[in-house]
């Protein structure tokens, strides 16, 4: 893209972004009480760590089951070519956030395989920017890897899920099942609950 | 058939068996009916369309295709990476298949997607001999689905292969509708002025050109998968599921505006290649061109599948159903667009413009007072009639048409129609490089003649173009015509030029519009000789097709062997 564009460009992409997470409420920890999707957890209180690997376009495992009240270190890596994300949320705020990623795509900011980091984090001055740093995601390019600590309160429905432009309805998206009786057990729920993969 | 699928199951149980399958296909005259007419034409064990052939990538496959015609014929594997002897067509692969003989192709399957096959003999293809091919990759795929259909278009015409040949040649515009008569010109010339409105039909004139000229060969009935529209071909899905369609137009002629009225498509595969995947609400699919979407189905609902043709003549319909009997509303057709002084380009630098008695008065009248000025767009011959002209902001844009062309589609909900710079490999196959050279090939003909050509060349009059093995050749298409024309390389794939670098897509296909200038990239890593022409059929058999002769490489022999021969090759 055209550099003199892509800062033209700019002011109204970070309106938009502004707008989008007050209306939409896609950043979950922050803005509005992590009640609805659960909030950042303690190290301290991590029960177990779950490894969830991103490749192209899908995750592994595919769905994982949690406890009420449990706090996880997820470690999230990213094996595939392109950028993904990992965030975890309700189908309605993914699909705002989707919104938001695809201006991210059009203005330059992410590009297959690239994230331009300088771009994101500009301060726009009013204190806006377009960081992608909230505590329920993480947004990493071919080879990173992260972490995220979340605690998981009463809280259903939830996916994790990658809104890069297309890619959550390639399929790149999985349950999270909330067990609320039965007590904490080990390790993430494997393929044998996934959704039938072609 | 059903032996080789035995046998390739077997093949999956027992890992390390080589995978290999074979397959009995028999051409055939058939009946096809439409619905709207039943005609005799050609078909594959049977039928037309013919068999849904599926292999697995890393197979080795042998086809046994027995002609039971009284005529030659062929099949060529649309898209597939093979050895040129295998690749089907008449004169340049092989000889061809005679009569009541059976022709064994052998070859190892090196891709998955969608694909197809069809006769590359004489008007076969358009009488009905074409099937779908679908290649299960080796690995996971990068999305995923619960169920899959083949939705394979094509526009099934009355009239036989030869007869519309003959008539087009004694009249380009025998099939054409939609051509703008006295009382259209006597509204315009109302609404526009009279000088406007004459300064306009003229100048189309000099073209031998029609605003309307966007389909040659109207009056067809659109199929899915051999179905008309009232016969409407079904696809069943349970809701919630996530439903693969793999669209294919084997079409002589017709381009088609897809979309799914309700449902929101994830285009995730081009011409049988992977594509980072891109939401839309329609899109447009050239002749030969095959993509593959997944629609999320939520509800217990029906949806059309609707397949308007370019140049809104005809139409495809079929249905998404949760049962049989469902059906949902069928859309009219649009409104017909009209070729604009955009899309006429190049020619107004031959002569066009040249009526001296014009005065200045008369050219400040019009509101394409810029047209002078070669490529600028006419608000004045929008077709679209409830445009409102001369407003830039309306119109749509995409930089794979000329700007102000009349032929930019728009999605019919107001949301977004793919484009060709929408298109971005999922994972590019080859390294990015430098080209190691280019070559310009104008498309060109005199539609007046029904002659198509390149660069003003007809094909029997034409030497080969010759390639080195390893070298990457940038293709410049030039389009100095007003048709769209579809270019389909045999056995290497066309790197589609979206501006995206390593990303820019791998396709069989490269549809140019009118006045445009597209570029492609080829990686020669296929010795022998291979067929290189436009798609459309009866711009294929008048002359827009070339043979490619690459030399060199590991079996360099073949190629050397046969440079100074004649083109012969049947389209």
């Amino acid at each position: 893209m055209n550099p003199t564009l892509k800062i033209a460009a700019l002011p109204a992409l970070v309106l938009a972004f502004a707008s989008g997470a007050h209306a939409a409420g896609s950043h979950g920890g922050g803005h509005h009480g992590g009640n609805v999707i659960g909030e950042p957890g303690n190290a301290g209180n991590v029960s177990r760590t779950v490894e969830v690997t991103m490749r192209d376009n899908y995750y592994e495992p595919e769905s994982i089951h949690v406890q009420r009240g449990e706090t996880i270190r997820f470690k999230v890596t990213n094996e595939g070519g392109l950028v993904h994300e990992f965030n975890i949320g309700t189908a309605d705020m993914h699909e705002a956030h989707q919104d938001e990623m695809q201006m991210m795509v059009e203005h330059g900011v992410l590009k297959g395989d690239h994230i331009d980091h300088e771009m994101m984090n500009m301060d726009m001055g009013n204190g806006h920017s377009m960081k992608h740093d909230d505590p329920n995601s993480v947004l990493m390019e071919p080879g990173e890897s992260r972490e995220i600590i979340w605690k998981f309160t009463n809280a259903t429905d939830l996916e994790f899920a990658c809104n890069v432009p297309g890619h959550y309805q390639a399929g790149m998206y999985g349950d999270i099942k909330i067990d609320s009786t039965v007590a904490a057990k080990d390790g993430a729920e494997g393929e044998s609950d996934s959704e039938s993969v072609q | 058939m059903n032996k080789g699928f035995l046998l390739t199951i077997l093949a999956g149980l027992l890992p390390l068996t080589l995978l290999a399958g074979e397959y009995d296909i028999s051409v055939d005259r058939v009946q096809i009916d439409t619905g709207d007419f039943v005609k005799e034409g050609i078909g594959y064990n049977g039928a037309s369309p013919g068999p849904v052939l599926r292999f697995q990538e890393g197979e080795e496959v042998t086809i046994n295709v027995t002609n039971n015609l009284d005529e030659m014929t062929s099949i060529h594997w649309h898209g597939l990476i093979l050895p040129f002897e295998q690749d089907g067509v008449p004169g340049i692969s092989f000889p061809g298949i005679k009569p009541g003989e059976t022709f064994t192709y052998k070859f190892p399957v090196v891709q998955n997607g969608t694909y197809w096959f069809h006769s590359h003999s004489g008007f076969q293809e358009p009488n009905g001999a074409y099937g779908a091919i679908v290649i299960e990759p080796e690995g996971r795929e990068p999305f995923r689905y619960d169920r899959e259909y083949v939705v394979q278009l094509t526009d099934k015409h009355p009239h036989s292969g030869d007869r519309i040949m003959r008539n087009l040649k004694m009249s380009a515009d025998y099939y054409n509708r939609q051509q703008q008569t006295v009382g259209d010109f006597f509204s315009e010339s109302a609404e526009k002025g009279f000088m406007v409105t004459l300064m306009d039909r003229m100048m189309w004139g000099d073209m031998r050109m029609m605003k309307a000229d966007i389909e040659d060969v109207q009056g067809f009935t659109g199929l899915i998968n051999g179905k008309g529209p009232e016969q409407n071909w079904l696809g069943l899905f349970k809701p919630g599921e996530r439903v693969r369609l793999r669209f294919i137009n084997s079409s002589a002629m017709t381009y088609f505006d897809i979309r799914i009225p309700g449902l929101e498509m994830t285009v995730v595969q081009a011409d049988g290649n992977n594509v980072q995947p891109v939401n839309v609400d329609e899109f447009r699919i050239g002749v030969a061109e095959t993509y593959d979407v997944i629609v999320h189905i939520k509800d217990e609902e029906a949806y059309t599948i609707f397949a308007e043709s370019m140049g809104r003549s005809g139409y495809a319909r079929g249905t998404l159903a949760p049962e049989d009997g469902m059906t949902a509303e069928v859309p009219e057709l649009r409104q017909a667009p009209l070729l604009t002084m955009a899309d006429m380009g190049g020619h107004m630098d031959h002569g066009g413009m040249d009526h001296g008695d014009m005065n200045e008065d008369d050219m400040a009248g019009m509101d394409s007072g810029d047209m002078a000025m070669g490529a600028e767009v006419d608000h004045g011959a929008m077709g679209h009639g409830s445009m409102d002209h001369g407003d830039d902001a309306s119109l749509p844009e995409d930089p794979f048409y000329a700007k102000g062309s009349g032929l930019v589609p728009t999605a019919s909900n107001g949301g977004k129609f793919l484009s060709y710079s929408d298109l971005k490999a999922q994972k590019p196959l080859y390294e990015d490089r430098e080209p190691t050279r280019e070559i310009e090939l104008r498309l060109t003909g005199n539609m007046e003649r029904y002659e198509w050509s390149i660069n003003g060349t007809k094909y029997e009059d034409a030497d080969p173009i010759v390639l080195q093995y390893g070298e990457r050749v940038r293709f410049k298409f030039v389009n100095e015509t007003m048709m769209t024309h579809p270019m389909h390389l045999h056995g290497m794939w066309s790197i589609l030029e979206v501006g995206e670098g390593k990303w820019n897509p791998l396709k069989h296909v490269i549809s140019v519009a009118p006045a445009t200038t597209v570029y492609m990239e080829t990686e020669v890593d296929a010795p022998g000789e291979w067929a290189f022409h436009c798609h459309l059929s009866y711009h294929a058999a008048s002359g827009m097709f070339r043979k490619i002769v690459v030399e060199g490489g590991p079996d360099s022999t073949v190629a050397e062997g046969k440079l100074s021969g004649k083109q012969g090759g049947e389209s």
